[in-house]
C-alpha cells in the first residue's frame, strides 16, 4: 500500500467484537483491518509506552474483503458482517480469516446494516431507496420496506416497540413497524425551522435511538427528538454535518465534519470538543463489551484511527 | 567440629567488632590486666590502683552492654511500630479501594439521574411552548357556550321561518280559492245584473 493510497484512505466503518477484544475497521479500498487487544489497552507497560511515543502503530491483520469500499460493518454474537457495493460477507470471529457466506445482491450501495435481535434478522438500507430485511439463519430475504424517495444513510432498531427507523438523503426519518412492513411515521426534519440548515441540505446521515429519544442529524443540525410526542427537544449548535452520534451514559458523543469529537449534554449545550487526527470523521465506535478495554475509537478521512482510553483526550492512533 | 564452631565464632566476632577498636578490645585489655594483677609482684598501692582501673574498665563494659541492650529493645519496638503502621496502611489501601468503587457506582447513579433530569428539562421546554391547559379549557368552554347560544338563535329563527311560511301558504291558498269562486260566479251573476239594469 503506497503512500498515495495512504493519503487517500478513508475509514468508513468500525465494529468491536462481541468479546470486546478486537476492533474491525473498514476503509474505502475494501479492506478490513482487525486490531488485537495489545494495541488497544491502556498504555501502562514500558514496552507499550515506547510505541505510545510515536503515536502510530501497525495493525496486526488486514484482509481484503471487497472490491469496493466497505461502507458498513456490524457484529453479531458470532460473526462480523461487512457490506460494500452490493455484496454482504459474513466473517466468523472465531476464525477471523474464514469467510462464511458471501452473497451478492442487487442493492447498489449498502450504507447501513443493523440486526433486529428479536427476530434474528438483518436490516439493510441501501442505495436503491429501500430497506431489505434478511433472515440471518437462512439468508433469505423476508421483506422490503419501501417509502423513501432517495437513498438511505442510516438505520436504527427499537426492539421494545418493534420499530425500525431509517434516515435518508430525502431528509425524512421514517419509522416502520417491522411486522406489518408499513411506515408508521414520517418526520421531515428539514421542515422544522429550528433544526433546518438549508445551506447544508436536507439529508439525514446519522440516526440513533435510546428508549424514547432519538438523535438525528446531517444537513439539518443534530437534534434530540422525543419520539412519543414527535417533537424536537434540543438542538445542538455544532457546525458541520454530523455523521455519527451515540448516547453514552449521560452524554452524547458525535463526530462529523470537523476535526473533533463533540461531547454534548442532553440539554443542548456542547460540553467539550476533543481534537483528533483525521480532518473529517466518519465513524465512532465504543467498546462496551469488555470491562478492561473500554475505549472509544474514531475514524475518518485519514489512514489513522484514533483511540481514546479516557474520553477526554486522544491516547494514540492506529494506522492501516 | 571444633573448627566449624571456631569459624562460626570467628565470623560472629568479626561481624560484631572486626576492627579491633571498642568493646572487644576493652574486654581483652581487662582480661590481660586481670591476669597481670593476679600475678602482680608490685606494691599494694599499685595493686589497688590496678584494681580500681579494672573496676573502671568493667564499669565501662557494663555501661556499653547496657546501651546495646537498650538499643536492641528500641529496635524491637521500632519493628513492632513499623509492622503496625504497615498493617494500618494496608487497611487504608483496601478501604480506599472500596471507597473508590463505591464512588464509581455513585458516579454512575448520579450520571443516570442527571440524564433523567436533562430529559425532563428538554420535555418541559417543549411543553412550556404550548399554552396552559386551564386557559385552553376556559376558551373551549366559552366557545361551547357561544355555540349553544348560536344554535338556539338558529332554532328560533328557523321556527319563525316555518311559521311565516305556513301563514303565507294559508293566505295564498285562501286568495286562490276566492279568485276561483269569483271567476266561477262572475259570469252568471254579472249577466243577471246586466239583465236587470237593461230592463
Amino acid at each position: 500500500m503506497g503512500p498515495v493510497e495512504h493519503l487517500h484512505m478513508s475509514v468508513f466503518s468500525q465494529s468491536f467484537s462481541p468479546c470486546g477484544r478486537f476492533l474491525a475497521a473498514g476503509n474505502n479500498y475494501g479492506e478490513i483491518a482487525i486490531v488485537t487487544p495489545v494495541s488497544l489497552s491502556a498504555p501502562l507497560t514500558p514496552l507499550v509506552f515506547l510505541n505510545f511515543l510515536y503515536f502510530s502503530r501497525s495493525l496486526v491483520y488486514s484482509l481484503s474483503a471487497h472490491e469496493g469500499p466497505v461502507f458498513s460493518l456490524f457484529s453479531t454474537d458470532t460473526h462480523l458482517l461487512s457490506a460494500g457495493n452490493g455484496e454482504i460477507s459474513a466473517w466468523s470471529w472465531a476464525e477471523l480469516i474464514k469467510r462464511v457466506r458471501p452473497s451478492s445482491l442487487e442493492i447498489p450501495e449498502i450504507n447501513a446494516m443493523t440486526v433486529n435481535p428479536t427476530e434474528n434478522s438483518l436490516v439493510i438500507g441501501g442505495g436503491d431507496n429501500n430497506i431489505h430485511i434478511m433472515d440471518l439463519e437462512s439468508g433469505v430475504f423476508k421483506s422490503v420496506l419501501q417509502g423513501h424517495t432517495d437513498y438511505i444513510h442510516c438505520l436504527s432498531v427499537r426492539e421494545r416497540e418493534g420499530e425500525i427507523l431509517s434516515g435518508g438523503e430525502d431528509g425524512a426519518v421514517r419509522i416502520w413497524d417491522y411486522r406489518t412492513g408499513q411506515s408508521v411515521h414520517c418526520i421531515e426534519v428539514y421542515k422544522y425551522e429550528e433544526c433546518a440548515r438549508p445551506q447544508y441540505g436536507k439529508w439525514i446521515s446519522c440516526l440513533t435511538t435510546e428508549s424514547d429519544w432519538m438523535l438525528c442529524g446531517g444537513g439539518p443540525s443534530l437534534s434530540l427528538w422525543h419520539l412519543r410526542s414527535m417533537s424536537p427537544t434540543s438542538i445542538f449548535p455544532l457546525s458541520g454535518c454530523q455523521r455519527q452520534a451515540n448516547f453514552y451514559q449521560d452524554m452524547i458523543l458525535s463526530v462529523g465534519e470537523g476535526q473533533c469529537v463533540s461531547h454534548c449534554l442532553l440539554g443542548g449545550e456542547v460540553k467539550a470538543q476533543i481534537p483528533c487526527t483525521p480532518h473529517s470523521l466518519n465513524t465512532l465506535a465504543l467498546n462496551l463489551n469488555s470491562t478492561d478495554n473500554r475505549v472509544l475509537t474514531v475514524g475518518g478521512s485519514s489512514h489513522q484511527i484514533d483511540v481514546f482510553t479516557n474520553l477526554s483526550y486522544r491516547t494514540f492512533s492506529l494506522s492501516f | 567440629m571444633g573448627a566449624v564452631t571456631d569459624d562460626e565464632v570467628i565470623r560472629k566476632r568479626l561481624l560484631i567488632d572486626g576492627d579491633g577498636a571498642g568493646d572487644d578490645r576493652r574486654i581483652n585489655v581487662l582480661l590481660k590486666s586481670f591476669t597481670k594483677w593476679c600475678n602482680a609482684t608490685g606494691s599494694p598501692e599499685e595493686g589497688f590502683t590496678q584494681y580500681q582501673r579494672m573496676l573502671g574498665t568493667l564499669a565501662q563494659c557494663e555501661f556499653s552492654m547496657g546501651k546495646t541492650l537498650l538499643v536492641y529493645d528500641m529496635n524491637l519496638r521500632e519493628m513492632e511500630n513499623y509492622e503496625k503502621i504497615y498493617t494500618d496502611i494496608e487497611q487504608n489501601i483496601t478501604s480506599a479501594h472500596d471507597k473508590i468503587s463505591e464512588c464509581k457506582k455513585e458516579i454512575q447513579r448520579a450520571k443516570r439521574i442527571r440524564k433523567n433530569r436533562q430529559e425532563y428539562d428538554a420535555l418541559a421546554k417543549v411543553i412550556q411552548q404550548h399554552p396552559d391547559r386551564h386557559e385552553t379549557l376556559k376558551q373551549l368552554e366559552a366557545l361551547d357556550k357561544e355555540l349553544q347560544q348560536l344554535s338556539h338563535i338558529k332554532e328560533n329563527v328557523e321556527d319563525k321561518l316555518e311559521l311565516r311560511k305556513k301563514q303565507f301558504h294559508v293566505l295564498l291558498s285562501t286568495i286562490q280559492e276566492l279568485q276561483q269562486t269569483l271567476e266561477s260566479k262572475y259570469d252568471c251573476s254579472l249577466c243577471a245584473l246586466l239583465w236587470q239594469d237593461g230592463l
